[in-house]
């Protein structure tokens, strides 16, 4: 374990130093910091909108860094010929991609964390939210943000393992879409009654089998709040099983063909 | 590790198998239920860019950007541009109530034309986003009230349909107090008298329990307001002759409804120009605030209804209004027993197309719609109102009405054809002219100022 958290320390404090990074977080902030003057262009929405586009911001920024952080490291290591010295020692693969997937994800909730902080503070000081349970309701959303996240980081270190750094950006990104856009594909084709029923089979098993995106999107409640939200406490422990569950296969994943890899 | 592990493999499909049962039994439901946007919806008028955003899950940062982008439409007055703005941001965040709410208004109420008379045509559409609204924001009851306020302001008919959206606001724990007040003069015009009897005496007993709880300035006035209106109601039930009829004894006393007042309407159109007509005629009522509704269209209008339309058309949320049929709706005011008004429609060819051959105008009058003071003769279903020539029981059950309707074609509106040199006039039989008497009355004579020096 201690290999683990070693090689997750090291990633952390690689991750913080990248500038490519940091320049990505610096503009997520600076968005953050003007959507407050936005309002005065939206009618009869100034609250709504400053949510959509405070979150919204947030979102993006968080999935550009998650893929970013994320493409280069294995081929980086493998590149720079340092994984020989790291694997010379007594570290597994499976401890060196785990130990590498947790630094990351550390970095990605570090950076998050800021966002949401600058983003509670903007709200804050502009008495945007009345007590504390309001504030509650819009932290919650990054919340599930970093865990949607932490799964396209999952997908992003998987292919990792065995594809160049270009190429995994388009994969990550391509499951990112799939993974967000298929439900509304899916929603039409399963209530398409016409449609062949082994293309209805087929279409089930996609949904079922890639990660599915669009189920972190919880935004919603916090940017029109009022609704009435059933059993919010169950969704969010559905969803960080799912994520977790869901990220435990693509490492493992991950680590067979890592194992199997020429370095 | 190289070795291939039959643990590892089963590991991984125990976990597919687990992820699919979180997913498919707690997240997906759950995420459908609550969180998922009111329905994939065609985003055609999204640019490749926007759309790749809105699907990638960052629908509600786009409608927030298209929103904002709205409202300099709103400042250039570029009303057609808003439109599809409205409907993609409905569709992409269908929990924007504001949105909503702004879109059925400026639906209803923006589309005019120069005389700023709104296009009824798009006023179904209106009705049909405020129910999408309403069904996809049950909670609150904001858009149940705009749904109603519709029919009660700016349909002014159809008043079971205003009663049914203002009641399920009213079920709704986030009404205003304010705002509750305005569904006793929806079942007066629906003519329940009782029920808005009923209701504020409701009222008033919980404005009066709250004031013992709340000891501000606003809940004993809002506590006055309700009792005040309520005295008048029941004053006004007494002096009508509700009771009465109710009693079966109203032919026996008198009451300000008796006897039924002949309000003597007649009218006359005249095709002065292509497009423009001169429309007067007569109404024995003195004092102002009578408006009588006209109506001019195509005969063959497929929702028309005499002196309106079926404005509840179903669920769609139609933005392109049948552009080839034509729907004119206004008020005519009445003063000094008479009205004369000329309405141009030439200039919005857009709203007035006339390409079909035969027309209708119509005059309707409901005291529903009219102001307590006249209503007090006339009553709530026009018991104190008849017209020798025009009295309708018919078109709006429960109610006495006057109506008309004349016919026109093509031809006598366009001034085309033999009605190039001749002036088309169509009028009631009664129709009498003013007379010179009546015309004076128009003068205010304030004394000293025309004889001074």
């Amino acid at each position: 374990m201690s290999v683990i958290l070693s090689i997750a320390k090291t990633t952390l404090g690689e991750a913080i130093r990248r500038k490519v990074l940091l320049v990505i977080l610096l503009i997520g902030v600076l968005f953050l910091a003007i959507a407050p003057a936005l309002e005065a262009l939206s009618p009869r929405q100034e609250l709504t909108v400053l949510r959509a586009l405070t979150l919204g911001i947030i979102q993006l920024t968080s999935a550009v860094i998650a893929v970013v952080l994320t493409v280069y490291m294995i081929p980086n290591e493998i590149e720079r010929r340092t994984i020989y010295t790291i694997l010379s020692k007594p570290v597994r693969r499976w401890q060196f991609l785990i130990g590498k997937y947790l630094g990351a994800v550390s970095a990605l909730g570090l950076m998050m964390a800021l966002m949401t902080g600058i983003m509670l503070l903007v709200f804050v000081v502009l008495r945007k939210i009345e007590g504390p349970a309001e504030l509650m309701m819009i932290a919650k959303v990054p919340f599930a943000f970093f865990i949607q996240m932490s799964l396209l980081a999952a997908v992003s270190v998987f292919f990792s393992t065995f594809a160049s750094p270009i190429v995994n950006f388009f994969l990550s990104g391509g499951v990112y879409l799939v993974g967000t856009l298929f439900d509304s594909f899916f929603k039409v084709l399963s209530e398409n009654s016409t449609l062949n029923p082994l293309v209805k089979f087929m279409a089930t098993v996609i949904h079922v089998i890639v990660p599915n995106f669009q189920s972190f999107n919880v935004q919603n409640s916090a940017i029109n709040p009022g609704q009435q939200i059933q059993a919010e406490g169950l969704m969010y422990l559905g969803l960080s099983g799912y994520a977790v569950t869901y990220i435990a296969i693509l490492l493992i994943l991950g680590i067979i063909v890592f194992e199997y890899r020429e370095v | 590790m190289r070795k291939k592990s039959p643990k590892l493999y089963g590991m991984l499909a125990g976990l597919a198998i687990l992820q699919g049962v979180i997913h498919q039994g707690i997240v997906y439901p759950n995420w459908k239920e609550n969180y998922a946007p009111l329905s994939g919806g065609d985003m055609q008028g999204l640019s490749a860019d926007q759309l790749l955003f809105a699907f990638a899950g960052f629908r509600e940062l786009i409608a927030g950007i298209l929103w904002v982008r709205a409202d300099s439409f709103f400042d250039e007055g570029n009303f057609d541009a808003i439109l599809p703005i409205v409907r993609l941001v409905t569709k992409l965040d269908p929990h924007q109530i504001d949105v909503f709410a702004t879109g059925m208004w400026h639906i209803a109420y923006n589309f005019t034309d120069e005389g700023s008379r709104s296009d009824r045509r798009y006023v179904p559409s209106a009705v049909a986003l405020g129910a999408e609204g309403a069904k996809a924001n049950p909670e609150t009851y904001e858009l149940f009230y705009e749904t109603g306020w519709l029919y009660y302001h700016k349909i002014e008919d159809d008043y079971p349909e205003a009663v049914k959206w203002f009641r399920e606001a009213m079920k709704r724990k986030d009404v205003i107090t304010a705002r509750k007040n305005i569904l006793n003069n929806v079942y007066q015009r629906n003519g329940q008298v009782e029920e808005a009897a009923e209701y504020m005496y409701g009222n008033l007993e919980a404005a009066k329990l709250k004031q013992k709880s709340n000891l501000e300035f606003s809940a004993r006035q809002n506590r006055d307001t309700i009792e005040n209106n309520f005295d008048n109601h029941l004053v006004r039930m007494a002096q009508r002759g509700f009771f009465a009829q109710k009693g079966g004894y109203y032919d026996q006393f008198e009451y300000d409804t008796k006897p039924p007042f002949d309000v003597g309407f007649s009218a006359r159109v005249t095709a002065i120009d292509a497009k423009r007509i001169k429309v007067e005629g007569t109404w024995n009522v003195l004092p102002v605030g009578t408006r009588v509704r006209i109506v001019l269209r195509d005969a063959n209008y497929p929702s028309a209804t005499p002196g309106g339309m079926v404005w509840n058309q179903g669920a769609a949320v139609n933005l392109d209004p049948p552009k080839e049929l034509t729907f004119m709706q206004d008020q005519l005011f009445v003063k000094n027993q008479r009205f004369s008004r000329v309405i141009d429609l030439s200039r919005d060819p857009n709203m007035y197309p006339f390409t079909t051959d035969k027309y209708v105008v119509e005059f309707f009058y409901s005291p529903r719609q009219a102001p307590a003071y006249i209503q007090d003769k006339f009553g709530w279903n026009g018991e104190g109102m008849t017209d020798k020539n025009f009295l309708n029981t018919d078109i709006r059950p429960g109610q006495r009405v006057v109506y008309t309707k004349m016919e026109l074609t093509k031809d006598q509106i366009l001034r085309r054809g033999e009605w190039s040199t001749r002036v088309p006039v169509v009028q009631t039989s009664n129709f009498a002219g003013f007379g010179s008497k009546q015309l004076d009355g128009d003068v205010i004579k304030v004394p000293g100022i025309l004889s001074s020096p």
